[in-house]
């Protein structure tokens, strides 16, 4: 039960209410009676249909109602095409071949199923007016259709039109759209263009961003797939999410999709990479930039020219499953090239200087590609957003978009103002505190993750040179190379336990 | 404040001094107890084609506040078992009524809650729902073909409760399919591929990925922002971008957030105080917001949500199944958790 109100109501009102709702109980069981011995009979009849309208239109969620309706429709469906099959056995054959003599008939079978498939529909939008997020009276509605080979999907395409003007952010009418417009066959852009209209209307409209965020990468794809869409059109659109967000800079909608417009693209199938790896004489650690706890079911190998080393039985030694340790006694050859293979990826590991053994690393965060057009319209996008936050310098969501578009721009040379960004949040979004400081670690741990390979002691000794309030130590996998972490004792203390390991803690 | 040290008050109405910052208790627990004891109630009618997780609502936040024996326990599990279906082995919310998986996971909730498993046909179970598995990994709520990632999570959820999560679905094919309803806009999912996100179904699918043990696959730090940003000036959480806070989705994004490990990235407090606003004090139970009227599926994320706080007088309740923990444990499950890195 969702909104509610709680309403004084008089001793009065209350008795009627009371034997209003007393009738309709009763109604109700007498209906719900009726209607399971009427099943139970196997009486799937029009009376049938009329005593589940009675209660559907009431309270469309009562599902079995609908699975009772749906077995009359096949029922009816099974009559039908029995119906047909013996006439035709009956026509004679000169008869079939008049053109037109079957369409003038109106009690052909194929004209009543067609009228039991617009009495569901009818219902169905019956019961949507009652309640538009029925999943029930939407299933049906789906269900019906599909039981009809000469459904009308240029007719749903318009219930979708007038439903999302009723409510242009009911997720049942959006689902309910992306079904019919392939069943439809919508061109993608034609969608893009309805999708465009409903932002003008509206842009605090985060449903219909998201349909956008589903066409564009189809239609524009990113060839190198570092960004969600071509860079053109990545500009394009930019310019319009800016142009929306500023209108209301407290509506999220619009910011939402700014920053996943800004982030690097699909990420998400892409499979976990090497990111630091460790050769000594016991054994070897190894780090992923991603989880993936079935390491131990992939190919791994150590090969120097000719020789090759399967190294097996790799142990977690995070949570997080991206740091792993492997116990096993090496001879490292006294070689300069050694390569390690993982599954498809091939890395070339280095020697460690003063020191036996072998590593290889390489910091997180790659930057995506960007055009020189790209790169002009982030720097008007940044300059308008701090000139906005001359004016309101606590506003949240230009606080945080600027300090990202700074780090897609160049994230160096923008490290310590996206921060100052970031702290200034904690304070104007408290309740958001611990992301803000979470992210702040992450901004912090990549750029000295970036700085450590021109370290003095690299790889074997990482310290954390920008101690600040650090509450956390993301991308710790990075560090399990190292012998040694220096972090303030401060840090080592709120960490306890999550304190990433190293090769130094390793029993190897 | 402790509930534990406190004593039934025998006039059954609560501390003149009441107010909507503490938990209203003992109201709750008589809101809960009472529910349905008046068969002919228009909602309680009404509400017959959920029954069955009416009746888990119910039990498990009378569980979680430590007083499941206010209920009948013979009388509740007789009611479940006369709700399997002889022929699908599924449950029916109650009686007259079609099994449905949604009715099967809360069903089999109920039992796992008074330890009543062996009363009914399991075998019988794990075929409806090892049944209800489409060659895309999905999963239909019944044989009426409606799909949704909801169905993933009652699949696996009633599996895993049943021991039976292992050679019995295509867990493979399961998990891909959920994969791919996420968003790569927000990380969130919706209910199918294509959907947009929203809290009520990335529970659904966090939940389903903690209990087949791939988290891994959940983009945390970009999912975990989206559902930080749920939290509203009020405390409350929302289910989708502007739109109004509500117990029932704080219960969602909290329990997504912990399952997550990021419990830390919104306010705590200012959601207690949120929830706490929530309680009807006359009547007992939690509405979806401040002043609107209470009912038993609001009452049970209310208090399942302060449990998940950790609110001093209730058990702790387990973030991805929604019961409590004991029961979790003395079934030896372990839902994946992921530690706050």
């Amino acid at each position: 039960m969702h909104g509610r109100v709680k309403v004084r109501t008089t001793e009065e009102e209350r008795e009627r209410k009371k034997k209003e709702q007393a009738l309709k109980v009763r109604a109700y069981r007498a209906a719900m009676g009726r209607i399971q011995k009427k099943r139970e009979a196997g009486e799937l009849d029009s009376e049938m249909l009329t005593l589940t309208v009675q209660i559907l239109q009431r309270n469309p969620d009562v599902s079995t109602l609908w699975n009772i309706r749906r077995e009359c429709v096949l029922d009816k469906l099974a009559k039908l095409k029995a119906e047909a099959a013996e006439k035709e056995a009956e026509t004679p054959k000169e008869e079939e071949n008049t053109e037109g003599a079957a369409e003038k008939n109106d009690s052909q079978p194929e004209d009543k199923s067609q009228a039991v498939f617009t009495t569901e529909l009818d219902l169905t939008e019956q019961c949507l007016m009652v309640n538009p997020k029925s999943y029930n009276a939407w299933h049906h509605r789906c269900w019906t259709l599909e039981q009809n080979p000469r459904a009308d999907w240029q007719r749903e395409l318009l219930l979708c039109n007038k439903y999302l003007k009723f409510d242009e952010r009911n997720f049942h009418t959006w689902d309910y759209r992306r079904y019919v417009t392939e069943k439809a066959a919508v061109p993608a852009a034609q969608e893009l263009d309805f999708c465009t209209e409903k932002i003008k209307v509206n842009f605090s409209n985060y449903s219909s961003w998201h349909h956008r965020s589903l066409l564009l990468p189809e239609l524009y794809p990113n060839e190198r797939r570092d960004r969600p869409m071509s860079e053109e059109k990545l500009q394009q659109e930019l310019d319009m999410v800016l142009t929306a967000a500023f209108t209301d800079p407290n509506d999220s909608s619009a910011w939402f999709y700014q920053r996943w417009l800004l982030g690097s693209g699909a990420e998400l199938d892409r499979v976990p990479k090497v990111a630091a790896f460790r050769l000594g004489a016991k054994g070897a650690v190894l780090a992923l930039d991603k989880p993936n706890p079935e390491l131990n079911k992939l190919p791994i190998e150590l090969v120097s020219g000719d020789e090759k080393w399967q190294l097996q039985n790799w142990q977690s030694v995070d949570s997080g499953k991206t740091a792993w340790k492997l116990q096993q006694a090496f001879d490292c050859p006294k070689t300069k090239s050694l390569t390690l293979k993982l599954a498809d990826q091939e890395v070339n590991l280095s020697p460690i200087p003063n020191s036996d053994g072998f590593y290889y690393f390489v910091p997180p965060h790659a930057v995506a590609s960007c055009s020189k057009e790209l790169l002009a319209e982030l720097q008007t996008q940044l300059q308008s957003c701090l000139d906005l936050l001359e004016y309101e310098p606590d506003s949240k969501w230009t606080l945080l978009t600027s300090a990202l578009l700074m780090r897609a721009i160049d994230v160096s040379a923008n490290h310590d103002q996206s921060l100052t960004h970031l702290t200034k949040l904690e304070k104007v979004d408290a309740l958001r505190e611990g992301y803000y400081k979470d992210l702040a670690a992450r901004w912090v741990l990549e750029s000295e993750l970036a700085k450590w390979p021109q370290a003095a002691d690299f790889p074997t000794k990482f310290e954390l040179a920008e101690e600040k309030s650090l509450a956390s130590l993301p991308l710790g996998q990075y560090l399990i190379i190292a012998d040694e972490l220096k972090v303030s004792p401060k840090l080592r203390e709120e960490l306890g336990e999550r304190l990433p390991k190293s090769f130094g803690d390793l029993e190897l | 404040m402790d509930f534990t040290t406190f004593v039934k008050p025998t006039n059954g109405g609560g501390d003149a001094e009441a107010s909507n910052k503490s938990l209203q208790f003992w109201k709750h627990v008589e809101y809960i107890e009472n529910h349905g004891k008046q068969e002919d109630d228009y909602e309680y009618c009404m509400t017959e084609f959920l029954r069955m997780s009416g009746i888990y609502w119910g039990t498990t936040a009378l569980d979680i506040m430590g007083q499941l024996d206010r209920l009948e326990r013979k009388f509740i599990i007789d009611f479940v078992k006369r709700c399997q279906c002889p022929t699908t082995g599924g449950f029916a919310p109650c009686e007259g009524h079609d099994p449905h998986l949604l009715y099967t996971l809360s069903a089999v909730q109920i039992l796992c809650t008074y330890d009543a498993l062996d009363e009914i046909d399991c075998e019988a179970v794990v075929r409806f729902v090892v049944g209800l598995q489409q060659p895309d990994g999905s999963f239909f709520g019944d044989k009426w073909g409606e799909v949704d990632t909801r169905f993933s999570f009652c699949a696996v959820a009633t599996l895993t409760l049943l021991q039976r999560l292992e050679q019995s679905i295509d867990v493979e094919k399961a998990v891909k399919f959920v994969l791919s309803c996420c968003n790569q806009t927000d990380g969130g999912f919706g209910s199918k591929p294509g959907a947009e996100s929203h809290a009520g179904l990335i529970y659904c699918c966090v939940g389903f990925f903690s209990l087949t043990n791939r988290l891994h696959l959940v983009d945390v730090d970009k999912l975990g922002w989206w559902l930080c940003e749920r939290q509203l000036p009020s405390g409350g959480l929302n289910g989708r971008p502007e739109k109004l806070p509500d117990v029932c989705y704080s219960w969602w994004v909290l329990a997504s957030l912990t399952i997550m490990g990021r419990l830390h990235w919104i306010s705590s407090e200012k959601l207690q105080q949120f929830i706490l606003s929530c309680q009807d004090l006359e009547t007992g139970g939690f509405s979806d917001r401040t002043g609107n009227m209470p009912d038993i599926f609001h009452t049970l994320f209310g208090i399942g949500g302060l449990s998940l706080l950790g609110h001093s007088g209730l058990k702790p309740i387990n973030p991805t199944l929604c019961m409590p923990q004991y029961i979790i444990d003395r079934l030896d499950i372990k839902p994946q958790i992921l530690a706050r890195s």
